[in-house]
């Protein structure tokens, strides 16, 4: 029985209704789900299923139609555009094609996101050197988005959903773009994290061969979750 | 996010575009440059006719004249000139007239004069030496010779301009030249030259600029009994009056008693009335002038808008990655504003620079050409490109102005994005 307190996410009767032209589509049609502190949670499921706008949610980039999402016990849909800006700070997104800024280095990549957070220049350098080190790009932390490849690219927006100490991190396909051997490299970097940061990580992915890598898999289909496993 | 990141991300998205950047603070810069150039030219233009009224003109001077020079703004239209005629002894009535101290009639004729074998056609004036001398004793003073307190009948003191007409050493007349001084007129279809021969006496210094009844560079003067007697009248162009002081009271309340003793048929013209309507006609011109300067500006801010614009579909997934990270949609706001506030300023600074240079050559072009070299029948002046502080600062606030006001849409369009479409845009 695991106390409350590390309850890091609770989503409750989530439904999201997207208008697909003048058709109404179902997206999520009522999701439960707890995420607990240390978890390593694989999303499974077919294109479609709704995986995808279950992480949205969840990190608070977009709205349920119905139902609510709790992070660190909060009512998401209380907060104001402020405050969930505020919260996404928290959040590490890892998304399938990277979303690096493709004028800034490796380096100014991974502390933007600390200089939204505010922190200062030097702290800011001082920590993605550091961050960079740990995903194994010490070499690279010059070059630029077009300099590296997909796999390195990757590695560095880990290190930039990890720049500011999130509470959880959430992965969009983080393999979708990347050949098969850097891809296993990139889940056993998010699963040393996990193991030794003890970094809650929430994958998303329709590869089933990746996703039996998580402590947890959580299968999705037509918008509902119809199974929830821990290896 | 601290203001000196915003702006320093700011700066690196606008240097990736730096082509577009440069085209559309381009934009900028010629509104700012037209707007300075054409105000500190009209602006140095003004203050040269500003400092040549107040030299050729004593401030407790005023001048009786049947001319009306624009005195009657908004009142009903009024011949220019009345068929009123001064005469010399009309001083004495002025001088009856409390607060005045002297006052002196002028007659002023076109003439030849006559040295050697070469003939120029200068304006005359016929007036009491003495007492003009007094009046103007700052301008109407003997650069070579000497302006005699009793004058014989012959004397005639010549102005810089008539001495040395085109002023390369060649010499028209000097001190001690006989003069023949030629006066036509008609009788029936005949022409009549009545004529006399005087002795210069003096050559005045060099006065420059205009003239409103003081000295002139380009006059003779000679003794006013010689001047009734040889243009046989007694009918005078303007009195010269001096009052004991400058006020507006003694002016308004001299004025007054003029239009009491003659009438509303003539006028009285103070240097501050002069510089008054000098004022109020470069105003208007400036605001005209301002005007279209300032299109060219609101075109500029169009195009900053345009930019602005598609910039923001550009880059709306990178807005989507910002908001994503974290970043607050007035951070966003920012961001774009940064962004034009740069080209703004930029814009302005060139503008000014490049305005002031454009001035600048301008006058040095054109003074070379003579064009903006006034050169009347009482001297020259040169025009000195102004930049006052108002427009320096007024320019750059007017830059940096345009350019945010047309950047507020898209930067709050921007702003407002949803994270999770942005993310998705391609």
């Amino acid at each position: 029985m695991v106390s409350l307190t590390a309850l890091v996410v609770e989503a409750i009767k989530l439904r999201k209704t997207y208008m697909l032209g003048k058709v109404p589509v179902d997206a999520l049609r009522g999701v439960n789900l707890k995420i607990e502190r240390g978890e390593f949670l694989a999303v499974l499921g077919p294109s479609g299923s709704g995986k995808s706008t279950l992480l949205n949610l969840i990190g608070a980039l977009d709205k349920p139609t119905e139902g609510a999402v709790f992070v660190n016990c909060i009512d998401i849909s209380t907060l104001n555009d402020n405050q969930l800006a505020d919260l996404r700070r928290r959040i590490g997104f890892v998304f399938q094609f990277f979303n690096l800024i493709p004028r800034f280095t490796a380096r100014q990549n991974v502390e933007l996101s600390m200089a939204i957070a505010g922190l200062g220049k030097d702290e800011r350098k001082k920590r993605a050197e550091e961050l960079l080190e740990t995903v194994g790009l010490k070499e690279r932390i010059n070059h630029k988005p077009t300099e590296l490849s997909g796999g390195e690219q990757q590695r560095v927006a880990i290190a930039r959903a990890l720049a500011n100490n999130p509470s959880f991190l959430l992965m969009d396909e983080p393999t979708g773009n990347i050949d098969s051997k850097t891809a296993s490299e990139i889940i056993h970097l998010v699963k040393r994290l996990n193991q030794e940061k003890d970094i809650t990580t929430v994958m998303v992915t329709h590869d089933q061969r990746l996703a039996s890598e998580a402590k947890r898999v959580v299968q999705m289909f037509d918008g509902l979750i119809v199974q929830d496993v821990v290896n | 996010m601290k203001i000196s990141d915003i702006f320093s991300y700011a700066f690196s998205a606008i240097k990736l575009r730096k082509l577009r950047a440069g085209l559309t603070t381009l934009g900028v810069v010629i509104g700012i440059a037209a707007i300075v150039a054409l105000l500190s030219l009209s602006q140095g233009f003004q203050g040269s006719i500003t400092a040549q009224v107040q030299t050729g003109f004593a401030t407790n001077t005023v001048i009786v004249s049947t001319i009306d020079l624009g005195s009657n703004q908004g009142g009903p239209p009024q011949a220019t000139e009345s068929d009123f005629k001064l005469f010399v002894n009309d001083t004495q009535t002025i001088d009856q007239i409390g607060n005045v101290t002297m006052s002196v009639a002028i007659i002023q004729k076109s003439i030849y004069l006559e040295v050697g074998n070469k003939t120029l056609v200068v304006s005359i004036v016929g007036v009491d030496l003495d007492k003009y001398a007094e009046i103007y004793s700052s301008t109407f003073v003997a650069e070579s010779g000497s302006i005699p307190s009793s004058p014989q009948n012959e004397t005639v003191v010549i102005g810089k301009r008539v001495s040395d007409p085109w002023e390369n050493g060649t010499f028209f007349c000097n001190v001690n030249d006989q003069a023949e001084i030629i006066w036509s007129t008609r009788s029936g279809f005949a022409f009549k030259n009545e004529s006399y021969t005087g002795v210069v006496a003096a050559v005045l210094k060099e006065v420059g600029g205009f003239s409103f009844g003081g000295t002139a560079d380009s006059t003779v003067y000679i003794p006013l009994l010689q001047a009734q007697s040889f243009f046989g009248s007694d009918e005078c162009n303007a009195i010269i009056v001096q009052l004991e002081s400058d006020s507006e009271a003694t002016i308004e309340s001299f004025t007054e008693a003029i239009k009491e003793a003659f009438g509303d048929q003539v006028s009285v013209i103070s240097s501050t009335a002069v510089l008054d309507t000098v004022s109020s006609l470069f105003s208007t011109i400036e605001i005209f002038l301002t005007g279209i300067a300032g299109i060219s500006l609101l075109v500029a801010g169009i195009g900053i808008m345009n930019i602005m614009i598609v910039s923001l579909m550009e880059r709306t997934r990178e807005i989507g990655i910002l908001k994503a990270l974290g970043m607050k949609g007035r951070t966003v706001l920012l961001i774009f504003l940064g962004e034009a506030i740069i080209i703004g300023l930029m814009g302005a600074a060139i503008g000014i620079a490049s305005g002031w240079g454009i001035a600048n050559i301008v006058v040095k072009v054109f003074s070379g050409g003579g064009l903006l070299q006034l050169r009347g029948a009482t001297g020259e002046m040169t025009i000195t490109p102004l930049l006052t502080p108002t427009v320096f600062f007024g320019a750059f606030a007017f830059g940096l102005l345009v350019s945010v006001v047309f950047a507020l849409y898209p930067a709050w369009r921007a702003s407002k994005l949803k994270p999770v479409e942005a993310l998705r845009y391609e």
